[in-house]
């Protein structure tokens, strides 16, 4: 049997990190207690996070990170190249995450204001998939590691990979949260798709969007109930904007 | 003598560690340059956000310590729009934090720094690493140390809702209460996490403190450094992580200032050095001397050796004893050998436990209403506390919408950039003679700056040993002879 080109025997699997804060990687490592399980299922042959061996042989490549630099974009279209099955992991990774702030501001003015006259090597901050083909993208800023641990799971079985559709919003209600919108804060759980817990909203913390549009959004309904709030318009896209991952779905 | 290294500004994750080290005609070493990555980009991209986004937008500098650069953007926000958080608020604010503090110096012990010593300096590479350290003290201790990490994670999602990037601080507050049950889990976590400080604390003594060969190298003159020390300290001077006034103490150990963080420009500025792209802080009264230690030098440290040596002691009974017992070990205050910081790191994680577990019982830990809503325009804010790692200052001023117009942040690798320089250039210099190189050697001089636990994504989180880093050696004519590599 075979899954996304894959045999279903003990896939080899390599962990690489381009630019982002290592969080996504530092969930999979951190929690031990899983970890001895879920290094039983696949054999990891990069993850330096964890691990010292590298080796340039693997079926599955799970990349972190936003692209940056030359030499990123490089090395990325080197992972591809040997990697039957590319995930790209996390927000970074799947939207731009945070990294694409800089995208506001002409880099050149960016540069400066960092690093005065000295030239670095740094571009527009770009998704993975603007690079190189993406199999597979699973989003969260950080991932969430039952997700990842499930989807990997279903990877080595050959089962079917499924994403909620429905927003967070729907995670949210079913575990009887205080709705966010109802504290005055802005919310972007009921367009963002679910698999999360809504651990933001739960801990009373507006959704900022992290895992991307929900299949069935409804745009115009959200952004209605804001204006209707108060919230400026402002206030509103920069919300939107705060991953990318709304960039092009919603006006 | 001009090798200029490229840093991405965003990433720093592909920044390795870099050490360059210029040979003489004899072949010793001239001068050893270490890069740390920095992380500054972040400022400029903050421009425009509102303010209330900082404590999401900055954590994720790092994904190694976010909840410090959350917890620093939340006080500068409270700062920001003049609001004084209830005490409730705060409390719940320090007890998180002291949990991420013990989970954080527990990792950097026994993942990090500790097989440095656990497992031996000079020990074989694929050796200095955690599995080492467990072939050592047992895999019992390495369940415990799992455990322990496991338990305050937890505890953390309850209050702060993620490990990675909280979402629990607010100006005035923080986001949700905490409820009854909460809090008994927090007790409980609290009391386990001083029973496992001790017992660290112990296996510290057991391991380093009673080989002789260990506590020579921990005082020796290669990793010594006569500078002065800053840290947060609270009204009676004694160590805090989250809030308080920041204290100077100089090369004697005696108190050279003391100021709010509000006035930390008149205190701290920064120099810029041709060949780096870190700004290295320095003590502004004292003034940039170059690289050179003594009470003529503004260079400053931060981290576990320097909140030591700048406070009067720690405010817990257990943590105190400790603190007293790692001064007269090692000839009174202050102490000046980097590789002290490994002590002096696991006597805070007692002092986080400890202060966890008094703030855990607390009543107002359960108040429903941990926030005071701001109310005031906001103008400029400034927040400082504790990283593990040492100082971190967040400095926001914002239009009377709240919209960032600038963002300055100090980290803590930043603020003792200087003295890992000169840790680093000591150490190649006392240990490369005659242009000879090998991986111990190597290690040796890795070692005085992994004892800062430097905030470098790819250092701190790979296993010591192989710590990203590429030391490149050059000759007298800048001809690179020797690139030692490891990824």
């Amino acid at each position: 049997m075979k899954y996304l080109g894959i045999d279903l025997k003990k896939p080899k699997i390599g962990v690489f990190d381009f630019t982002s804060c290592e969080g996504c990687e530092l969930q999979l490592a951190n929690k031990e207690e899983t970890l001895i399980d879920f290094l039983s299922l696949v054999e990891v042959v990069n993850f330096r996070e964890i691990s010292s061996d590298q080796s340039d042989n693997y079926d599955i490549a799970l990349v972190e990170g936003s692209i940056s630099r030359r030499d990123e974009i490089d090395r990325l279209k080197k992972i591809r190249a040997k990697a039957r099955v590319l995930v790209a992991l996390g927000t970074c990774a799947c939207f731009g995450g945070v990294n694409h702030l800089k995208n506001h501001f002409p880099l050149k003015e960016a540069v400066r204001e960092v690093y005065g006259e000295n030239s670095v090597d740094t571009g527009k901050v770009k998704r993975v998939g603007d690079i190189v083909e993406v199999d597979l993208e699973i989003p969260g800023c950080p991932v969430s590691k039952a997700e990842v641990e499930k989807i990997v799971v279903n990877i080595v079985t050959g089962a079917e990979i499924k994403f909620p559709k429905y927003p967070v919003c729907v995670e949210c209600k079913q575990n009887l949260n205080t709705c966010v919108l109802d504290l005055e804060k802005i919310c972007l759980g009921p367009i963002t798709r679910a698999g999360c817990g809504a651990v933001c909203p739960a801990a009373k913390a507006g959704c900022l969007g992290c895992r991307g549009p929900a299949e069935d959004a409804n745009y115009e309904s959200l952004i209605r109930i804001m204006q209707e709030k108060g919230f400026s318009e402002f206030l509103i896209k920069e919300k939107l904007d705060f991953y990318n991952a709304f960039s092009g779905v919603v006006a | 003598m001009s090798q200029k290294i490229v840093i991405d500004p965003i990433t720093r994750l592909e920044g390795h560690g870099k050490i360059d080290i210029f040979l003489n005609d004899q072949g010793d070493v001239e001068k050893a340059y270490f890069q740390v990555p920095e992380l500054r980009g972040f400022e400029k991209f903050a421009e425009g956000r509102p303010a209330e986004d900082m404590p999401q937008i900055t954590p994720r500098i790092c994904g190694v310590c976010p909840m410090a650069h959350h917890m620093a953007s939340t006080r500068a926000l409270d700062d920001l729009y003049k609001v004084d958080p209830p005490a409730s608020a705060k409390k719940i604010r320090e007890m998180v934090y002291s949990a991420f503090m013990i989970e954080d110096h527990a990792l950097h012990f026994y993942f990090l720094g500790g097989p440095d010593f656990v497992v031996g300096p000079t020990a074989p590479k694929a050796e200095r690493n955690i599995l080492g350290v467990l072939g050592k003290v047992g895999l019992e201790v390495g369940k415990k140390v799992i455990g322990m990490r496991k338990e305050l994670r937890e505890l953390i999602v309850l209050a702060a809702g993620k490990v990675i990037h909280p979402v629990f601080g607010l100006p005035g507050g923080v986001a949700k209460p905490l409820k009854k049950e909460d809090q008994e889990k927090f007790i409980e976590g609290a009391d386990n996490a001083v029973e496992f400080a001790e017992f660290s604390l112990q296996v510290f003594n057991d391991i380093v403190l009673k080989n002789k060969e260990y506590v020579k190298a921990i005082v020796s003159d290669t990793y010594t450094h006569k500078t002065y020390y800053m840290g947060l300290v609270d009204k009676n001077n004694k160590v805090n992580f989250y809030s308080g006034d920041i204290r100077m103490v100089d090369p004697n150990g005696k108190e050279f200032a003391k100021f709010a963080p509000r006035d930390y420009l008149e205190h701290v500025a920064e120099h810029v050095e041709p060949w780096s792209y870190i700004k290295f802080p320095f003590l502004k009264k004292v003034g940039w001397k170059g690289f050179i230690e003594g009470a003529d030098s503004g260079i400053f440290a931060v981290a576990p050796l320097a909140r030591l040596n700048a406070a009067d002691g720690l405010a817990t009974p257990k943590a105190r004893e400790a603190c007293d017992q790692y001064f007269k070990t090692l000839g009174g205050r202050p102490v000046h050998h980097t590789l002290a910081n490994h002590w002096a790191r696991l006597i805070e994680l007692l002092y986080a436990a400890e202060r966890m577990q008094e703030l855990a019982n607390d009543p107002d830990i359960i108040d429903p209403q941990p926030r005071t809503i701001p109310v005031n325009i906001p103008q400029e804010g400034i927040g400082v506390v504790e990283a593990p790692r040492g100082t971190l200052f967040h400095h926001y001023k914002t239009d009377n919408r709240g919209v960032i117009k600038k963002a300055n942040l100090i980290v803590a690798t930043q603020n003792n950039a200087a003295r890992i320089a000169m840790s680093v250039d000591k150490a190649a210099k006392g240990l490369i003679k005659k242009g000879k190189v090998n991986d111990g050697l190597l290690n040796m001089v890795e070692m005085a700056f992994r004892a800062y636990d430097p905030c470098h994504g790819c250092g701190t989180h790979s296993l010591p040993g192989q710590m990203p880093l590429i030391l490149r050696i050059y000759d007298n004519h800048g001809v690179m002879k020797h690139e030692i590599r490891r990824e």
